[in-house]
């Protein structure tokens, strides 16, 4: 294979050719990042002009071993996790059942395709708008339909799990779209005479799903399962919309949110503590790294090990 | 010639003696006229929080000011509440706004105090981005106490408040009063007898904006204040240990919190926003609404033939302590350190400052006005006005959550069921100290 850029200073073109998006990426994403990582050893307040003091481990100290508040900050950490797992596991599920049926060669098909990735373009404020309209608890749709079997619930008001569970619903419904079209993406890469020959050897549907479409379907599987992770560990604006900040609700990347930008209750006038929300970020960041790395470990030796 | 020179001396020294007289006594600072319309146009912009009647005064006042000045036009952002504090900082931290809406100094760290960040408005002054006030001569329409209380830091003027407000009232509906021949509460028994007699009759007995968490808690601050009626003791009895939010008193508190959340509130009530709850009161179908003064306008824009009431929360059992008023200062104004736009931002605060504008106001909105010429004009205001002197600041302005306190470290009744996880009160009682202990051992 040669090597299309020739010899000596030549060689440089494709690094010069990638600067531009180095340098974008490094402006944009990994320079902040690091900034962050830089002011969780600080007492930062965010505000221009204001003093920064060096004070070292002691954001990490008071996020992860101070009295209570770290107990509240370990549980926002657990709930984070399991809204990791539930929305990873049902919007993958869901996705891949609905973009097999939605792949058919059928009538209407791409209405469906369209009904299900629409709430993907609507944004977090106006997924929370509408669902907070359509689970209102006094006389809203969903009221007025348990009401028909002598059934009620405050929904999004109500206690802390079932609220917990109305955003892992929502945040599904607002993103299975996403899954749903990856999944659309690999089941037409496959090629219909691996299908053919399947069938010819006598498999029946689950045979082909198991032995065809699911080997086959490999990098879109992937793909799609750390974006599910990802997406879902660093959820907050759906949370912010549609149960504000709640004891018993509230996932790590809403608690940053709420700390480093001094959100309020009632009338308090908080502090603003940018210093501790990056602490709290990194670890953050942690979370993700470490599960991210180990996904994505693990699903690449098994693409390796399908695929070749 | 000598006498020339006497006369021409004497004459001197009358000069002097008058321009002495007519200038400021030895360290006073001449008052500053503040503010005048650029040459050039300009756009000014403003930040205020979401409270309807205010966005409307503001929509009406910017309107007649740009008339007046036609070289300044106002550009006004609305943002929630619950976000005013971040936009103001990142948007003094842009340099991005000229004039912003800045709730009433409050939080200060106290001497009994350990290990607490500084207020957020006071961070904004140390670093400079808020506009030294001191001395403009619109601050003299202003009563000095305010100036002091609630807009001043190390000696200078940082913000003029525009008015006080009261959360601690319920707003009642006549009519339903009248029809079931409740009396209108002045004890707790009493209250507690009259939503068991509008329950009786399938009315709700009260409402209010769960859907935003804190207009459930604040609701009940009247309740707090009725048992702790000096709310800076209490935030130094908290802090010093000698009182406990699970003794005896407090207990008691918890027992009425629960009441009031769970048999009190009506079903639903968590899914009400805080916008929609004074309009909820006003269409007539529940009795009662526990709420600030602020909301007073929004149920008159409602509904402006509904008749109501406002009183103090009757959370104790003897009449003499529920007439107290809690509240804060509420909205004021400020000036950004670095505005490109001094002259036109100055003169906007200025004019707003007129007395004739700021009763306009304070009519619109039903604050508590700050200016000692304003009129309590309003039903707020004449609600308000028997109890008037017994206005207190109440437990939120002075109280500041030690590091490491848990969630829970805190009086608040919408940890009750429906609204939160408790149901019983001693328990509830122990977790809240508890929590609030952690935090106290943390600072130690």
């Amino acid at each position: 294979m040669s090597y299309h850029f020739g010899r000596g200073k030549a060689k440089l073109i494709p690094y010069l050719l990638l600067l531009p998006g180095l340098l974008f990426y490094f402006l944009i994403s990994l320079g902040p990042s690091m900034a962050t990582a830089v002011y969780s050893f600080t007492d930062a307040t965010g505000i221009k002009g204001a003093p920064i003091h060096w004070i070292g481990l002691d954001n990490y100290r008071e996020f992860l071993f101070m009295g209570r508040a770290s107990v509240d900050n370990l549980d926002a950490l657990k709930r984070t996790l399991i809204f990791c797992v539930a929305v990873t596991f049902i919007q993958f599920s869901l996705g891949l059942l609905v973009a097999l049926l939605v792949n058919q060669k059928l009538k209407g098909t791409n209405i469906f395709r369209t009904i299900y990735f629409m709430p993907v373009i609507l944004g977090a404020v106006i997924q929370g708008l509408m669902w907070s309209l359509f689970l209102y608890p006094l006389g809203g749709p969903a009221a007025k339909l348990l009401s028909i079997f002598g059934l009620r619930s405050e929904f999004l008001g109500g206690q802390p799990a079932e609220a917990f569970a109305w955003v892992i619903f929502i945040q599904i419904w607002a993103n299975m779209g996403i899954t749903m079209m990856i999944f659309i993406a690999g089941l037409q890469t496959i090629p219909t005479d691996m299908y053919e020959a399947a069938r010819i050897d006598g498999a029946n549907s689950w045979q082909v799903f198991r032995n065809v479409t699911w080997p086959l379907l490999t990098p879109s599987v992937n793909t799609n399962l750390l974006l599910n992770i990802i997406g879902s560990l660093q959820a907050w604006q759906l949370f912010l919309v549609l149960v504000g900040y709640r004891n018993g609700t509230q996932v790590l990347g809403y608690l940053i949110y709420a700390t480093g930008f001094g959100q309020t209750s009632g009338s308090v006038t908080s502090s603003f503590r940018q210093g501790y929300a990056a602490a709290a970020s990194i670890v953050l960041f942690l979370l993700v790294l470490v599960i991210g790395m180990a996904v994505q470990y693990i699903l690449q030796r098994r693409e390796a090990r399908i695929l070749g | 010639m000598t006498k020339k020179l006497f006369v021409f001396l004497s004459l001197l020294v009358v000069f002097a003696i008058l321009l002495a007289a007519c200038g400021s006594p030895a360290g006073e600072t001449a008052p500053q006229t503040g503010g005048s319309q650029p040459a050039q146009k300009v756009t000014l912009r403003v930040l205020v929080h979401q409270n309807p009647p205010m966005v409307a005064f503001m929509e009406a006042f910017n309107k007649k000011f740009q008339d007046k000045y036609p070289n300044i036009v106002v550009d006004m952002s609305v943002v929630n509440a619950n976000d005013l504090s971040t936009v103001s900082q990142t948007r003094l931290s842009a340099n991005d706004i000229d004039v912003l809406d800045i709730f009433g100094f409050a939080n200060g760290a106290q001497p009994y105090m350990k290990m607490v960040d500084a207020p957020n408005w006071q961070q904004l002054i140390e670093a400079g981005l808020l506009m030294d006030l001191t001395g403009q001569d619109f601050l003299a329409n202003y009563d000095q106490n305010t100036i002091n209380d609630a807009g001043s830091y190390n000696g200078k003027v940082y913000a003029v408040n525009l008015g006080r407000v009261i959360y601690s009232g319920i707003y009642y509906n006549k009519k339903l009063f009248e029809q079931f021949g409740v009396k209108v509460p002045t004890t707790w028994p009493e209250l507690v007898t009259a939503c068991e007699t509008f329950k009786a009759n399938n009315i709700p007995c009260m409402t209010a904006g769960g859907k935003d968490g804190w207009p459930i808690f604040v609701g009940a601050y009247g309740l707090l204040g009725a048992m702790y009626p000096d709310q800076a003791a209490l935030v130094e009895g908290l802090w010093t240990g000698k009182i406990k939010w699970n003794d005896e008193k407090s207990l008691e508190m918890w027992k009425k919190m629960q009441v009031y959340a769970r048999d009190m509130m009506e079903e639903g009530a968590s899914g009400i926003a805080g916008d929609a709850a004074p309009g909820r009161f006003a269409s007539g179908a529940v009795a009662m609404f526990p709420g600030g003064s602020w909301y007073a306008p929004a149920i008159e824009a409602a509904q402006p033939d509904f008749a109501w009431g406002y009183i103090p929360f009757p959370g104790s059992d003897n009449p003499e302590d529920n007439k107290y008023w809690f509240g804060k200062y509420d909205q004021g104004w400020a000036i950004a350190a670095n505005t490109p736009n001094k002259d036109a931002a100055l003169l906007y605060v200025k004019e707003f400052s007129d007395p004739a504008n700021y009763q306009e106001f304070v009519d619109a909105v039903g604050f508590i006005p700050t200016q000692p010429t304003a009129k309590l004009n309003t039903q707020i205001g004449a609600e308000i006005a028997p109890y008037l002197s017994n206005f207190r600041v109440g437990y939120e302005q002075y109280w500041i959550a030690p590091k490491g306190a848990g969630q829970f470290a805190n009086p608040w009744a919408s940890y009750f069921k429906p609204f939160g996880t408790d149901d019983d009160p001693q328990v509830l009682a122990d977790k809240v100290q508890a929590d609030l202990q952690a935090g106290l051992d943390a600072v130690k």
